[in-house]
């Protein structure tokens, strides 16, 4: 029976192992340097951003009040090809948790919301949040009051924190392989012959803090991405490599 | 409508999916690939995309598929619906959906036989607590366990 590899995709993964603030991001060895500079840029830009804060949460520091999380995003960038193939580069050790209300207090959630300490609002160490020993870089984003609570609001705060992470992705994309820690090689296949199965994810699709973006230019990113609201929430279809390329942004 | 902090899936959590991760990993299938469907507001929508859904996993004559859900109530119509589409054509399907106490399903049918409730709370509820409420590996393996059965089962009968 044919076994054909359809597509690889490579994943470099970064190790951070300390996060500081400098004049421009890089990436030294597994120091992860950010930068605040950009964050007038973005604000100034943003009608509806009145502040973003950036900080660094250190491993066992967690005790601290924040916003409500709004998404918790691994920091990737494409360095050859497009998604779901080629190669990307990933950090590992350290990842975003974006966090934001808007000036009449109100927190960017929309059943429930999970401001208050942080480290008694997640669960450490599962697929979708970070371990105990991940640095967090707490992007924090004031909207601006008064505002229905519609799709521009969230929108607005998903946006500018994705632009602040471009900052570190430009930065990763020449990181030398060498200093990879980890290297996975993943490959779509046909043909094997074996029972055929299709995974099905149902993702919110409703409204303001209920949308995910498909195929974003980077992974894990935010623009260029489509909306599953705007395609109708009609089913599309992703190939498991493009998936695990982080085909998916959450916005819920 | 439903989908507060605890069974949130963020981007990191579609990023390092166990769900893809167990499927693809495993030797007995050829994990051919993620359909992504959304949960429209309106019924007639929802009933659109579920159809839809199923008609996707008949052209690529699939052996048996596995639906995860992201939120609870209202998406739980959605969910239900596409079980439905998706058995009526004769093809294997186990679910996953957050349950507890307080999300029994609203809708049922009779191709849900095989729900997988994910939920991890001490007290069966949504929590204002991120990733509680989450998929894990060892949700992701039980739901492929529990559809290699049902393929076999389908086939022996």
């Amino acid at each position: 029976m044919m076994n054909d590899v359809l597509r690889r995709l490579v994943i470099r993964a970064f190790h951070i192992t300390n996060v500081e603030f400098a004049k421009k991001a890089s990436v030294k060895g597994s120091t992860l340097n950010i930068s605040r500079e950009i964050l007038s840029e973005i604000i100034a830009g943003e009608e509806l951003v009145i502040d973003m804060t950036v900080s660094v949460i250190k491993p066992g520091e967690t005790r601290v009040e924040t916003n409500t999380i709004m998404d918790i995003i691994p920091v990737s960038t494409k360095v050859l090809g497009r998604l779901g193939e080629g190669i990307t580069h990933t950090l590992t050790g350290a990842v975003v948790v974006l966090t934001g209300c808007d000036q009449d207090g109100r927190q960017m959630h929309e059943f429930g919301s999970s401001e208050g300490i942080l480290a008694e609002h997640i669960i450490f160490g599962r697929a979708g949040t970070p371990a105990e020993t991940d640095f967090i870089i707490h992007v924090d984003v004031l909207l601006k009051g008064g505002q229905p609570f519609n799709r521009a609001l969230p929108t607005a705060a998903f946006r500018s924190c994705d632009r602040f992470m471009q900052t570190i992705r430009e930065a990763m994309k020449t990181n030398e392989a060498g200093e990879a820690g980890e290297i996975h090689e993943f490959f779509d296949r046909a043909g094997t012959g074996k029972k055929k199965v299709a995974l099905i994810k149902q993702v919110s699709g409703q409204g303001a803090m209920y949308d995910n973006l498909l195929f974003p230019d980077e992974p894990s990113g935010y623009d260029g991405g489509i909306s599953i609201i705007d395609v109708q929430n009609v089913p599309l279809i992703l190939s498991p490599n493009e998936y695990r390329d982080g085909a998916i942004r959450a916005m819920d | 409508m439903g989908l507060g902090p605890s069974t949130k899936e963020t981007s990191l959590h579609h990023f390092r999916d166990p769900l893809v991760s167990v499927l693809s990993n495993d030797s007995d299938i050829d994990f051919v690939g993620i359909i992504v469907v959304g949960t429209p507001q309106d019924n007639r929508m929802k009933h659109f995309v579920g159809g839809r859904v199923a008609a996707w996993l008949e052209a690529m004559r699939v052996d048996g598929a596995i639906i995860s859900c992201d939120g609870w109530g209202n998406n739980d119509i959605d969910f239900a619906n596409t079980i439905e589409e998706v058995g009526k054509r004769g093809i294997p399907i186990v679910g996953l959906n957050f349950i507890g106490t307080i999300a029994q399903f609203v809708v049922t049918n009779k191709y849900m036989d095989c729900i997988i409730d994910f939920n991890k709370s001490a007290e069966g509820i949504e929590t204002q607590v991120v990733g509680e409420n989450n998929i894990t590996q060892l949700d992701a393996r039980k739901a492929l366990a529990f559809l290699k059965l049902k393929i076999r089962k389908g086939e022996s009968s």
